[in-house]
């Protein structure tokens, strides 16, 4: 009964939840899904990691490439992200280019790396304007329940964790590259950026939307951040946010990021 | 503290409904708004508008930041038009960049502000939005520092006319909450005047 009354009338079914303070799956409007983090699935990846959110699921495979280094970037490497939403993740996805969504998601995380510095890519150069690494990041979301930046940050950061750089002997003069793949070494990953995304819906705010509660909220926030300090506010649009509420979020968003850090850092520990 | 200097011309181009040539210190662009135009069939929405944001960057093929910035200019107009009016049609916002200083998101969308007043469709509220900088020195200004490499961090809000509420905001850098709040407040207080010289620009034509 319940289930034609959510086809019929989504917005009336939200709505009589929210009035008693509880979402449909039970949660209170600061309570996230919990968070499952595997690292090491992908065995032909540099570095890999599976990340869940409640029931979104992110798969991210780092593989390493040799390039040369931009002109006006001469002693900097690349680090390449691009998330991937295909059919198998949601039913609104078909097979083709990719959709506004999936790009939009890419620049996003591009962003958040960019901005919290946890990758110095000065460390990737071997050789200025000759060699660097380049490393091509990809995330596969195979389910998409919501939340779909904080699977991806959590999965691309577990994965840059586990990645294992083999060290490149390099001649300048007679340009001759010797990989030496047993000997491997970590990257110099500085902090941990974690995203918290939260969906208003007419004057209440909920944290770690599901995919239903996305698509019926007037406006969505992604609010990313690197041990204290904010590193990413996201509101593209939509209804219109009090300050209490904007600053409300941000702290809740800290609290989730201590979590978050610590469920990374023990995976990790599990894979040594 | 120095002000930054907005110049408009209003209906610019002569096939848009509404058009203006706008620019907020160095970052210049144009925008042109067709609305309320027949949709396309898989996009057509039975009880509202369907908005259309296009961005064109000043060189090269548009890539994925584009991407972001459309979903952005469209997410803000959704929001702000009286899309409830006009079922099963579309109005179609395109943006094309001249000239970019560090404030393109925000003079993207006030332009696209001007050129919606200029088109005469039916809005719930106007729209300002405010970019500021933290610069090295950790003071946060209005006028982007001419040494890219100065500037830490920059801040985007775009508010209401009615009661100046955030409606969006974007951060490039990272920064401490409290500087979060000070950008926030200096932005509020900018967006005042930008409201004056819309409503200014608008009387004079």
């Amino acid at each position: 009964m319940s289930e034609q009354y959510k086809i019929l009338h989504p917005v009336k079914y939200y709505r009589d939840y929210l009035a008693h303070n509880i979402r449909p799956d039970g949660r209170e409007f600061d309570k996230y899904r919990p968070i499952v983090v595997n690292l090491g699935s992908i065995s032909t990846a540099d570095g890999s990691a599976i990340a869940k959110v409640g029931r979104t699921t992110v798969v991210c495979g780092i593989k390493a490439e040799l390039c040369q280094p931009k002109a006006e970037a001469a002693n900097e490497g690349f680090l390449i992200p691009n998330v991937e939403l295909p059919p198998l993740c949601s039913s609104k996805f078909r097979p083709g280019p990719p959709t506004e969504q999936a790009q939009v998601a890419t620049q996003l995380v591009a962003d958040i790396l960019k901005n919290s510095e946890c990758l110095d890519l000065k460390s990737l150069c071997i050789f200025p304007d000759k060699l660097a690494w380049c490393l091509f990041a990809d995330l596969i979301c195979l389910d998409l329940d919501g939340s779909l930046i904080d699977a991806c940050m959590i999965a691309l950061m577990a994965a840059l964790k586990s990645v294992r750089l083999p060290v490149i002997d390099y001649d300048p003069a007679l340009d001759n590259k010797q990989a030496n793949l047993e000997h491997r070494k970590p990257l110099n990953i500085t902090n941990i950026p974690s995203s918290t995304t939260f969906a208003k819906f007419d004057d209440k705010i909920v944290m770690d939307p599901t995919v239903d509660e996305e698509d019926l909220s007037t406006a969505l926030i992604t609010i990313a951040l690197r041990k204290n300090e904010l590193c990413f506010v996201h509101k593209p649009g939509g209804a219109s946010v009090t300050d209490e509420q904007l600053l409300k979020c941000i702290d809740e968003s800290q609290k989730r990021a201590i979590v978050i850090e610590g469920i990374v850092e023990t995976a990790l520990r599990s894979l040594q | 503290m120095d002000e930054v200097k907005l110049r408009c011309e209003l209906g610019v181009l002569t096939r848009p409904d509404g058009s203006v040539l706008f620019s907020e210190g160095e970052t210049t662009v144009v925008a042109g708004i067709y609305g309320p135009v027949e949709s396309k069939i898989n996009k057509t929405l039975v009880e509202k508008a369907c908005v259309e944001a296009y961005f064109r960057p000043k060189s090269g093929l548009p890539g994925v930041k584009d991407r972001l910035n459309e979903s952005m200019i469209r997410n803000v107009c959704e929001a702000v038009i009286a899309v409830a009016l006009f079922p099963r049609t579309a109005v179609v916002v395109v943006v094309q960049e001249m000239q970019n200083n560090g404030q393109l998101i925000s003079c993207a969308l006030n332009a696209t502000c001007l050129a919606l007043l200029n088109s005469g469709i039916d809005m719930k509220c106007m729209y300002a939005a405010v970019t500021c900088f933290l610069d090295r020195s950790d003071s946060i200004v209005l006028i982007p520092p001419a040494d890219e490499r100065e500037i830490k961090g920059s801040f985007m809000f775009v508010f209401d006319s009615v009661e100046k509420t955030i409606l969006a905001s974007h951060t490039e850098g990272s920064f401490s909450i409290d500087q979060y709040k000070d950008a926030l407040s200096l932005c509020r207080e900018e967006s005042t005047n930008i409201f004056n010289f819309f409503k200014k620009a608008l009387t004079i034509k």
